[in-house]
C-alpha cells in the first residue's frame, strides 16, 4: 500500500516545535559565549599556571576531550547530586555539560593560537616597555584571536549539533519536542523529517559561515 | 562525605566489556563505510563535473549541519516507514554514522588531494605515467599520509558519537552503563568508570595515529 503522507502533524504542533527551537537556540548561544570565555581561561591557566593547577587543568581537558559528551552529561546530571547533594536543573546541567565539553576543545585551540604567535613577539613587546599583561592583551591576544576564529567556528557548529543530546535528560529542546510529538502522533516520517529540516535550516548557514572564515584565513596567512 | 562504591561497577567489567566490543564493532564498520563513501564523494566532486558536484556538495554540507542524534533517530524511526521494511538499531546506527562521517571524510580526502602541488601530477605525466598511474603511484600515497591526522580525529569523534546508539537501543557501552546505573543507582561511579573505559579506547587511537604520521610524514614531498 502506498504511504499516505500527512504533514498536518507538523503544522498542528508548530507551537511545540517553535518552543523547542527557542530552547535549542538559547542553549547554543549561552554555551557558545561561556565556552569561549572559559576556553580562553583554561588555555591561559595551562600556559601560565602553577604546577598543580596545570596538572589539574590538563586532566580536565584530556578527560573531556576523550570521553563522549553523553557520559559527561549523565555524570553531571545524575552523578554530581550523589556526591555534592546539589541537584541541577536539567537545563543548567545541559548547559554546564556543553560548556565544560566545548571549553576543553576551545582551550586547545586558544593554546595553539597563543603559541603560534611566538615568544619573539612577547620579548619584543617587553623590550618596548610593555608590562607582561599589556604584552598579552595588546600584542599576543589580538593576533591569536584572529587565528583561532575559524577553528572556534567549527567547534561552535559542532556544539550547536551537540545541544540535541540534552533531550536525553528531558530538556525541552527541538529534539525532545520532536520525540514527544512522534510518540503522540505515530507519524515518525513527517515529524522527524521536519525536525531534520529545522536543524538543517539552523545549522547550514553556520557551516557556510565557518567555511567562509576558513577560506579567508587561508588566503590571508603568509 | 559521600561513600564511593566503585567495586559495584568494577564487579561488572565483563558485562561492560561486551559493550566495548559492540562499540568497537559499530565504530570500525561505520568508519570503513565513511571512508568508502568519503573517497567516492570526493572523487565524484573533483572529477564528476558540476552536474554531480553541486548536488553532492549540498548533500555533504547538509549532513555536516544536522546533529548526529537527529540523523540517527530519523534513520531508525523514519527510514523504515519510507522503505516499508524494518531497519535494525545496529544497522541504523552504522548508516547514520557512516553517512555523516562519510561527509566529513569526503572533506578530508578532498583537502588531502588538494594539498599536493600541481607540479607533482605534471612531473608524473612527464615521466610517462598515465593519469591513473600518477594518481595511484604518486598522488594517492602522499595524500593518504596527509589525511591520517584528520582521519584519526574523525575516528575518535565517531567512537564517541557511537554512544548515541544508546538512544535507539543498541546494547553498546553507554547503554550498558545506563543499565548498571539503573540497577545500582551509582551514577557517579558508573559514569566515571565508563568514561575511563572510553578514554582507554580513544587515547590509543590518537597516540597511534600521531606515531604513524610522524613516521610517514617525511615520505611526503614538501
Amino acid at each position: 500500500m502506498e504511504y499516505q503522507w500527512d504533514w498536518s502533524v507538523v503544522t498542528s504542533n508548530s507551537g511545540a516545535f517553535v518552543r523547542g527551537i527557542q530552547v535549542t537556540v538559547i542553549l547554543s548561544i549561552l554555551a557558545m559565549l561561556l565556552s569561549s570565555v572559559c576556553g580562553l581561561g583554561v588555555a591561559l591557566l595551562r600556559l601560565n599556571g602553577f604546577g598543580a593547577v596545570r596538572v589539574l587543568v590538563t586532566v580536565y581537558v584530556e578527560f573531556f576531550r576523550t570521553t563522549p559528551l553523553l557520559i559527561q552529561l549523565f555524570w553531571l546530571y545524575y552523578g554530581l547530586p550523589y556526591v555534592t547533594g546539589i541537584s541541577l536543573d536539567p537545563f543548567i546541567a545541559g548547559l554546564l555539560a556543553l560548556t565544560l565539553n566545548i571549553s576543553a576543545f576551545n582551550s586547545e585551540i586558544f593554546r595553539a593560537g597563543i603559541i603560534s604567535v611566538g615568544r619573539e613577539q612577547e620579548r619584543a613587546a617587553l623590550a618596548l616597555g610593555l608590562s607582561p599583561i599589556q604584552a598579552g592583551y595588546r600584542v599576543i591576544l589580538p593576533q591569536a584571536v584572529r587565528r583561532v576564529i575559524p577553528p572556534l567556528g567549527s567547534q561552535w557548529v559542532a556544539m550547536f549539533q551537540n545541544t540535541a543530546l540534552v533531550s536525553f535528560i528531558s530538556v525541552g529542546d527541538l529534539m525532545f519536542h520532536s520525540l514527544v510529538i512522534r510518540a503522540n502522533t505515530y507519524r515518525s516520517l513527517e515529524v522527524l523529517t521536519a525536525t531534520a529540516l529545522f536543524y538543517l535550516l539552523l545549522g547550514y548557514p553556520q557551516a557556510k559561515i565557518v567555511d567562509y572564515l576558513k577560506r579567508r584565513s587561508m588566503t590571508s596567512e603568509v | 562525605v559521600p561513600s564511593f562504591h566503585f567495586e559495584i561497577v568494577l564487579g561488572h567489567l565483563a558485562f561492560l566489556m561486551e559493550g566495548v566490543i559492540v562499540t568497537a564493532q559499530v565504530s570500525v564498520i561505520a568508519m570503513v563505510v565513511a571512508s568508502l563513501v568519503g573517497s567516492a564523494v570526493a572523487a565524484l566532486r573533483k572529477y564528476g563535473g558540476p552536474l554531480l558536484g553541486v548536488p553532492l556538495g549540498f548533500a555533504v554540507d547538509s549532513l555536516r549541519a544536522i546533529p548526529q542524534l537527529a540523523l540517527m533517530i530519523w534513520t531508525f524511526y523514519a527510514l523504515p516507514v519510507l522503505l516499508n521494511q524494518p531497519v535494525s538499531p545496529f544497522v541504523a546506527g552504522v548508516i547514520s554514522l557512516g553517512a555523516q562521517y562519510g561527509a566529513f571524510m569526503s572533506e578530508v580526502v578532498r583537502a588531502g588531494l588538494d594539498s599536493l602541488s600541481p607540479g607533482q601530477e605534471a612531473s608524473a605525466l612527464a615521466l610517462g605515467m598515465t593519469r591513473t598511474q600518477a594518481l595511484r603511484r604518486v598522488l594517492l600515497p602522499q595524500a593518504i599520509i596527509r589525511m591520517l591526522p584528520p582521519a584519526g580525529s574523525l575516528l575518535v569523534g565517531l567512537l564517541k558519537d557511537s554512544s548515541l546508539l544508546f538512544g535507539i537501543g543498541v546494547l553498546e557501552l553507554m547503554n550498558r552503563a545506563a543499565t548498571l546505573n539503573g540497577l545500582y543507582l551509582r551514577p557517579f561511579e558508573t559514569f566515571t568508570v565508563v568514561g575511563l573505559i572510553y578514554l582507554l579506547m580513544t587515547y590509543p587511537i590518537t597516540i597511534g595515529v600521531n606515531w604513524l604520521y610522524s613516521r610517514l610524514a617525511p615520505l611526503v614531498a614538501s
